[in-house]
């Protein structure tokens, strides 16, 4: 799937709502030490904040970052076959019957002896 | 042959650089067609698809458009070895193999550790049809490079051309040491312990051929395989009447397979009349 402008979009909210929900939190620990209060729990709003940017973010990463691949090992080669696995191309030879269609080719004696 | 542009064009020729297809005749047929009015806009593929089109084009004996390539080639990368042995490559098509190893040798004196020219160098063996030297040659240069697969697999190859199936099979089990999630490679050991013939590499072949089931349940040869080793051993001297009752079941499992895959496509064929024509005895 394609990343789109909105999953881009998604992704960057959900940060900035993630690091505002960090800041939130923050502020609200130096609001009790000014205070002079014990910190017990965070308010529920932060809490809402911070899971739900984080699933913002999850969301827009998992259509940024591409296909996933199959777990399996063997995934990538299931649709190969033996006629191209058999190629090598570093020990390709040239002086086969395929070259007498090209125009260029002269057929010469030197090749008869070879043959 | 249809037109493609040449982004197209561009990737359907890295899906053949990466799979190995040898489809040259197409390959330079869509460079004359986009590519190389185009080939400025290829960026960071623009030599690798220089360089598959040469080799194309050496097998297609179009020896200008080989020219015009390692003209290319050596114009940005002018002391490249690499490109050097694609001179000797030109060589080679015209089957000047004197010049071609002339110039192996210049290469290989220069860097030793250079693999590339020492693979041309068996390759002109095998053109030349000197397989025995070509094998020596390679089982030489495995001693030295014994990582590459590539070599092994050609090593295979030749010895299976010289029908010397247990060191074929030697180097397939090499292969599969190296790759052992490659359904492929488990098929070839299986079809050349087949080819070997005898009962215990009948059953040897079956459970290759089953691995290769299990890694890929899509690969019809290994399906075949399966049924045809499985009836060898049914009908088999040998084995014991527990082995053959498996065996037939095994081969009915394989047939009711392949009949449905057979279906799937849209086949009705009468499978079973062309498997016994297909069988060995």
């Amino acid at each position: 799937m394609p990343a789109t402008l909105f999953h881009r979009f998604v992704l960057i909210i959900g940060f900035l709502s993630l690091f505002h929900a960090a800041y939130s939190a923050a502020q609200h620990r130096s609001f009790l030490r000014i205070n002079e209060q014990t910190f017990t729990h965070l308010p529920l709003d932060i809490i809402f904040q911070s899971v739900g940017s984080l699933f913002a973010v999850m969301y827009g990463v998992m259509h940024i970052a591409g296909d996933f691949k199959e777990i399996k090992a063997s995934a990538d080669l299931e649709n190969k076959t033996w006629e191209t696995y058999r190629n090598v191309p570093s020990f390709y030879t040239f002086n086969h019957r395929g070259r007498t269609f090209s125009p260029f080719y002269i057929h010469s004696q030197h090749s008869d002896e070879s043959e | 042959m249809e037109d493609l542009s040449w982004s197209e064009a561009r990737d359907l020729f890295r899906t053949w650089r990466e799979t190995n297809a040898r489809k040259s005749n197409e390959v330079l047929y869509h460079w004359h067609l986009s590519l190389n009015i185009n080939l400025n806009k290829l960026g960071n593929e623009k030599f690798l698809i220089v360089e598959q089109v040469c080799i194309a084009a050496f097998d297609c004996y179009q020896l200008d458009v080989a020219n015009e390539c390692i003209k290319l080639l050596s114009s940005e990368f002018p002391q490249s070895l690499r490109v050097k042995k694609y001179k000797a490559m030109r060589y080679e098509a015209q089957e000047d193999y004197v010049k071609a190893l002339e110039i192996l040798d210049s290469i290989i004196k220069a860097d030793k550790s250079n693999s590339a020219p020492k693979k041309r160098k068996i390759a002109i063996l095998k053109a030349q049809g000197r397989y025995v030297e070509a094998i020596r040659e390679l089982t030489d240069y495995l001693k030295t490079f014994m990582a590459d697969a590539e070599a092994w697999q050609e090593l295979s190859e030749l010895y299976i051309g010289e029908q010397d199936f247990a060191k074929a099979a030697f180097c397939v089990e090499e292969l599969i040491l190296h790759n052992p999630h490659n359904h492929l490679l488990h098929q070839r050991y299986a079809d050349i312990k087949y080819t070997q013939g005898g009962f215990d590499n009948m059953e040897l072949a079956r459970s290759y051929y089953c691995q290769a089931l299990k890694l890929n349940p899509t690969n019809i040869r290994a399906l075949y395989g399966l049924y045809l080793t499985c009836t060898s051993i049914a009908t088999s001297q040998k084995a014991s009447a527990q082995k053959k009752k498996d065996a037939i079941k095994m081969s009915e499992w394989a047939l009711t397979k392949l009949k449905g895959s057979y279906k799937e496509k849209g086949f009705e064929t009468d499978l079973e009349s062309r498997m016994s024509a297909m069988a060995i005895n």
